[in-house]
Formats: C-alpha cells, structure tokens, sequence
C-alpha cells in the first residue's frame, strides 16, 4: 500500500516512515503542510494519507476538504493529538476516513491503517 | 520505538527539532513584546506548542509534553475567542517560563538522562490564567455551539417511523485500548452508517458535546440502534473496516422482512470547498542538517589534504629541478584545495543572530527583577563565525551582559540625576575585521572604579603599592582575575567574583582575547576578539637552529634586519630595539625555547615584529622561510599547555613545528 505521510514536525514523519515501511507498507511521499500534501496527492495518488491536523500555512483540516474534493474516494486518516476534540469531529464531517491519536505506539498504528488493506 | 536502539537516533531528532522550535518561539515573543502584543503570533505560537506536545508526548516524556498542553490550550483559546482584555505581559512571562522548564527538560534529553522536572507550579499558572480569561472576557462563548445543527438532524431521525424492507439493528461496539477519543471514534462510525443506514439512534447520546463519554464508551461499549436495507454481511463488513474496532455485537430488534442486498448507498457528500489558501510570503530555503561529527570529520579531511598538498609540492626531491608544467598543475590544485578549504569552512560558519537574541531574553528577565530599566541594541548579528567558537562565546556573553545590566547600568532615579536617559542603552555589536571578529559590548552605565579596582588588587597582593604608573587598561584588566569582585554585595546574578576569569578563560580557549575599557561615568566597553576559524590559519615559517616555528601572520607587523644605532641594551641588560621613535622589546626564540640558534648575533639573524592587543615586541629568529597556511592541531594532551605555544602543525616534509602563541609570549 503506498502511504503519503502529511506532518509538520519531521519527528513524527520519522516515526511514522519507521514504523509503516518496516510493515510491509510504501511511504511514498512526505509533506510538510497542508498545500504541500495536496501537490503530492496529485502527483503521486497514494493509496492512503496520514495528515496531521495543525500545520502552517496550511492545516489538515482545509488540506482534507481540498483532497477529498480532488478526489471523494481518497482514504485519509488523521493524526490528531488529545485535546483536539472539536477539529476532529470536524474532519470527520469533511470526509476523514479516520483517526489516530498522537501519541501513537506502533502497534496502533498497524491496527487502525490494517482497516484499509 | 519498540527497542532501545532505534530510540536513540529519534531522542537527538526530538531533541534537535524542539530546540529549534523553542528558539522561534522565545524569539516571536520578544519580538511581540516588543512591537506591543503577542497578538499577531498566537497561531505559530499555538501551532509550536502544539508539535512540541505531540513529538513529547510520542517519547513518552509526559511533563513537557502535559505543559506544552496546557499553554496550547491558553492559546487556543486565544485563538478561537479573540478576547479583549489580555495581559499579555503576564502572558509572556507564562509563555517564557514553559519555554525555560522544556528547554531545560530537553538539555536533560540531550545528556541521556531521564527529564525528570515538576511542571506543575507552571501548569497552575497556565491554568489559572485560563481561567481569568474566560471569567473577565465579555464575548467568551460556548464552543461547543458548532456542533448543534447535527444534533437536530439527530432527533429528525429518531422520530422517522422504520420503513418497510428495512430491518432494525443494535450493535454494541468496543474500541481497541487506548486508541484515545473513543467518543469521535463513536461519532465516525455514526457519521460513516448514515451511508448505509438510516434513523440511527445510539448511546451515550452526548458524545460530541462530552468528551468524558469516552471513558463510558471504553467501559460498556457504544450502542447504535440503526435500520438499513443492507444485509448483515455488508454491516459485519463495514463494521470490520472501522478503524480500531476491537469487536461489536450486531442483533436485529425487530424482526422485518429480510430484504435484497443492494446497497443504496445515499448521496451524503457534504459539499466542500477549498478555502482560501493563505499564503504568508515567507521566503523558504531548503536545509539539511548534518551531524556534527561528520562535518569535524571533514574539516580534518581538508586540513590533511592542505598538509598532503604541501607534502607534495614541497617534496625535498623535487628542490633544484625545473618543472614548470608539474608547477602549473601544482598552482591549479593549490587553487582547488582553497576554495575546497574555504567551502568547508564557510559551512562550518553560523550567524551569531540565535546567541545574540539569547541576550535578549536576559536583558528583559534581569531588567524586571532588578527593577532598572536598559534596552539591548543588538548590531551585526548576522557575523558569521566557526560554530565551535559559537558555543564557547555564549557563555562568556552571557555573563558580560549580565554584568552590563547589573554592574553597569545605573538605577533610572540615579540615571536622571546625571543628566542621562532614563533608559540604559546596552549595545552589542558584531563586525569582522581582518581575520577576527569583534564583539563589543559596550554599556553607558557608571563605568568601573579604578580606585577601587586598585585597591582590591592592592588587598588581593595583585600589586604592591596604589601605583599610578599604571596605565586605565592595565588597571581595568585586573577584573579578569579569578575571584576578583569590587562589588559589595551579591546578587542573583552577579558579584560573586566568579566569572570574569572564567570568561576570559573561555575566550581564550578558541584563541581570542578580551579587553577592558571604561570611562567613569560614561559606560564601560568589553572587546572580545576572536579568530575567525581555529583550524587553519596562515603562518610564517621561522627558523631558530633546527627547529621550524611558525607565527600567524596575522600578529606579524614587519620584520627587518637590525641596524647597529636601532639596538638598546639597558641596565638590567634588557635588549631593546628602537624604530621610528619606538621602543620595542626584543625576545630571542633561542633563549625561550632553549634551542641552539646558529647565529645569536642580533644583527645577522632577522627580527619579526608581532603585535597584540597593542603591545609589540620583536622576535629573534635565524631566518624567514616563507609563508605557508598551516592547520593547527592541538598539543597532545599528555603535553602541559605551555605558553607561548599555541599548538603545532605538520610541514610539507612531514616535520613538526611549533605555532607560536603572540599573546603567550607578550605578556
């Protein structure tokens, strides 16, 4: 499955790359912000997107909307930290395909993207 | 994250990332502060902490992670509410102070230990700032608000009557452990069946309004009452596409007919737009960060292929034969290995901008407390030097600015009655000159006291008698002595007498000097000069009997041979040489360093005048033998630090010869 990996913080784009490509999955692409994962979305058409929420200049949220207008089949989850309650509800409304709460062990990744196999 | 092992390299990325963002912050809210307002960064400043939170809570390190919490929410709050009436100073010192408890929390990281700090007298604070905000703001208003038009589509749906061909469901759900907001999880699945199903009712009713209905959820489950047309192995195969679902138990309610399995899938697609892009014309440049010790690695490349290149060019077997086209080439790679020599370091060079905006930060804090008032002018922070010489200055900076603020600087009533601003002015300055750069710092405060100064020198035995021979700089300099305080009492901050040496210590770790100037009443002036880069300097190379010594060129003024009427002996048998109206004193390198010189004959040898810090002397040597850039290497360390030698370096025939410290042998 080729992953596109949407975050701000190049920590948790690590982690996520680690923990995906060491099980069987593709990262095929990173973005730093919102507007950033859209061009990628486009050129490479990954399977599934995982998008942070808060990012600069552009955030997952409006990110999400843009994709999903693109294109209403793709899969995107949301990486959100506790506490975001409100914007979550919102993404979920705007098409998210999911969530996974920061902070995440690998394990709960695995589980929450085995979904979309 | 499962091992140890792959822990490590994700700490230093953690630790490098946090640093980086603590640093924007600190300097956002000075600059705020500064402008009148943190206003216009509370969304980077809330975006921050919120990826400081995250990346934390990730490594496990709860407190940073719980404060960074705690301030992201004051600013979301700031964000959403826009309220009117904000301290913001209070918050800036809110702010300032989470930033000290992470930083230090993230040194701990960075030394391997574990972050064991308490945030919880911060977190009150936070929270209790929180809550004045909320209690004195007139427009607060419930967030909550958004989410009501979805509650009345709830209860439309709850009175619909089930339709024929549709058959009533229950399901009870259970989400995996701590897959974390089981109450949205609930309200996905919810948001996702209305595809398939229609007049969903579910408990708890309030997951999107209560966020405690998570913890009810992880204890009994969630239930859904739902009536779909679809058959039960399209629910039983939805409900396996849910994310972190552990298990769920699906019975029919109502017995009704059992329909066709054709799924009309409804058309939900809420319409969504593209909002406005904003883009801030924040010029970006592509970075990588490299590791230190790489780039150290490579530094030591380029300094044995400079040594290499002249191990070769000035092999002894090529003396005496005549090879212009093997010079041509020899000329070429010289060219080469310059530019290489000066790419390498240029990479190595790092603006002082971040020190310099530290000083800032500590010219505010002590300002407050101290309860005077100064401003930093802060000139040239764009300088750039070697980053090993960045991180022995910061510290000495440190302490000549907090000496400016608490020593220099006068209280404001006392200020006015001098008839000088209000407002102390605390300048710091970068600039290269040369081969150095200089940092001043300069204040207009009270200046120091040289009677004072002489007479601590005079109980510390430093001198012998109040000797007025003594020149203002030579009086000055004394404060770099170790434990040396004129100050009565001791502050916070300064006054222990601990300090100057070690700052002048520092200073001269990375090859620089520091200087002292003041006028009473006027200000006080700390010079520091230091190399440009430690690693590869230009030298001349002497010769004093067999051995090779080499002096930077930098400390060379001229040399000469000596004339007859120029030399000065006087009674002591000091040898002094007089040019231009100058007295010069004469140090034979011979006689320093015991070694047998050829000639010791002044006259016949060559004398090579150094400067530094303003004073001069001339060295004897045999003769020049020309000038080569060299790359300094430290002594080994089981070689005491001698002064007058700064270090050595390996010559073209794979020889060693010593590099002269000037400033060693001046003093």
């Amino acid at each position: 499955m080729r992953v596109l990996i949407v975050d701000d913080a190049l920590f948790i784009r690590r982690t996520l790359k680690m923990i995906l490509e060491q099980n069987g999955y593709e990262v095929v692409g990173e973005a730093e912000n919102g507007l950033e994962g859209i061009l990628k979305y486009k050129l490479l058409q990954p399977d599934l997107i995982t998008m942070d929420i808060t990012m600069p200049q552009m955030d997952g949220l409006t990110a999400l909307k843009a994709i999903k207008k693109i294109d209403p089949s793709a899969k995107v989850v949301m990486i959100t930290a506790l506490g975001n309650e409100s914007t979550v509800k919102e993404t979920i409304l705007s098409g998210a395909n999911g969530f996974i709460v920061k902070p995440f062990v690998q394990e709960q990744v695995l589980r929450g993207l085995s979904a979309f196999k | 994250m499962d091992n140890d092992d792959s822990r490590v390299p994700m700490s230093d990325l953690f630790v490098f990332e946090t640093n980086q963002m603590l640093e924007q912050l600190e300097r956002l809210i000075l600059d705020g502060e500064k402008s009148g307002g943190l206003k216009a960064s509370i969304n980077e400043v809330f975006r921050i902490m919120h990826t400081i939170k995250g990346s934390a809570a990730m490594m496990l390190f709860n407190d940073i992670s719980c404060l960074a919490h705690s301030i992201e929410d004051v600013f979301y709050y700031l964000r959403e509410n826009k309220p009117l009436l904000v301290d913001y100073s209070e918050l800036t010192d809110l702010v300032l102070q989470a930033v000290d408890f992470i930083k230090d929390e993230v040194r701990k990281v960075e030394n391997r230990e574990s972050p064991t700090g308490d945030c919880s007298e911060i977190r009150k604070k936070s929270g209790a700032f929180l809550l004045t905000l909320q209690v004195i703001d007139p427009a607060s208003k419930d967030i909550s608000l958004k989410s009501l038009d979805h509650e009345e589509l709830q209860h439309d749906i709850d009175e619909k009557p089930v339709r024929e061909g549709q058959t009533k469901w229950e399901a009870v759900i259970f989400f995996d452990e701590d897959c974390g907001m089981e109450n949205i999880r609930a309200f996905t699945l919810v948001h996702e069946l209305e595809e398939l199903a229609e007049d969903i009712a579910f408990f708890p009713k309030d997951i999107l309004e209560n966020d405690s209905t998570a913890e009810m959820i992880r204890e009994a489950g969630f239930k859904v009452v739902f009536a779909t047309v679809n058959s039960s192995a399209r629910l039983e195969e939805f409900f396996a596409k849910t994310m972190f679902l552990k298990n769920f138990q699906l019975k029919k309610t109502i017995n009704l007919e059992e329909s066709i399995a054709n799924s009309v899938v409804s058309d939900n697609s809420k319409p969504s737009s593209l909002q406005e892009i904003s883009q801030r014309g924040e010029s970006k440049h592509s970075f990588i960060s490299v590791n230190v010790a790489k780039m150290d690695m490579l530094m030591d490349l380029v300094g044995e292929l400079v040594i290499a290149e002249a191990m070769v060019t000035q092999n002894p077997e090529l003396q005496g034969v005549t090879l212009d086209k093997f010079y041509k080439s020899v000329r070429q790679l010289r060219k080469i290995t310059g530019e290489l020599q000066d790419t390498v370091m240029s990479i190595r060079m790092v603006p002082l901008s971040a020190t310099f905006h530290k000083m800032n930060r500590i010219v505010r804090d002590m300002v407050r407390q101290l309860d005077k008032q100064a401003e930093l002018q802060i000139v040239g922070e764009h300088t750039e030097v070697d980053k090993n010489i960045i991180e022995h200055i910061s510290d000495p900076l440190m302490h000549l600015i907090r000496n400016a603020v608490d020593h220099g600087i006068e209280p404001a009533e006392e200020r006015i009655a001098q008839g000088k601003a209000a407002v102390g002015k605390i300048r710091l300055e970068a600039k290269s000159a040369g081969g150095d750069v200089w940092i001043v710092i300069k204040d207009d405060g009270g200046g120091l006291h040289r009677e004072k100064i002489l007479k601590k020198a005079l109980e510390r035995g430093l001198i012998h008698q109040a000797d007025s021979l003594l020149t203002d700089k030579q009086v000055y300099s004394f404060i770099l002595q170790p434990g040396f305080s004129t100050k009565d009492e001791v502050t916070e901050f300064s006054g222990r007498g601990v300090g100057m040496d070690v700052v002048s210590q520092n200073i001269e770790k990375v090859g620089g000097t520091i200087s002292v100037d003041s006028v009473q009443g006027e200000g006080t002036t700390m010079s520091i000069r230091i190399p440009l880069t430690l690693a590869i300097i230009d030298g001349m190379k002497v010769k004093v009997g067999n051995s090779i010594y080499t002096i930077p060129i930098i400390a060379i003024k001229e040399s000469f041979r000596l004339q007859d009427q120029n030399l000065i002996t006087d009674a002591e048998k000091n040898e002094m040489v007089m040019i231009r109206g100058q007295c010069y004193p004469v140090l034979r390198l011979h006689e320093r360093f015991n070694v047998q010189q050829t000639t010791t004959d002044l006259r016949e040898g060559i004398m090579v005048m150094v400067e530094v810090d303003g004073r001069s002397l001339c060295l004897f040597a045999d003769s020049l033998l020309g000038q080569q850039q060299v790359v300094v290497k430290a002594l080994p360390s089981y070689i005491k630090k001698i002064r007058g030698i700064a270090g050595c370096t390996m010559l073209g025939d794979g020889s060693v010869s010593l590099i002269l410290d000037v400033a060693g042998l001046a003093y």
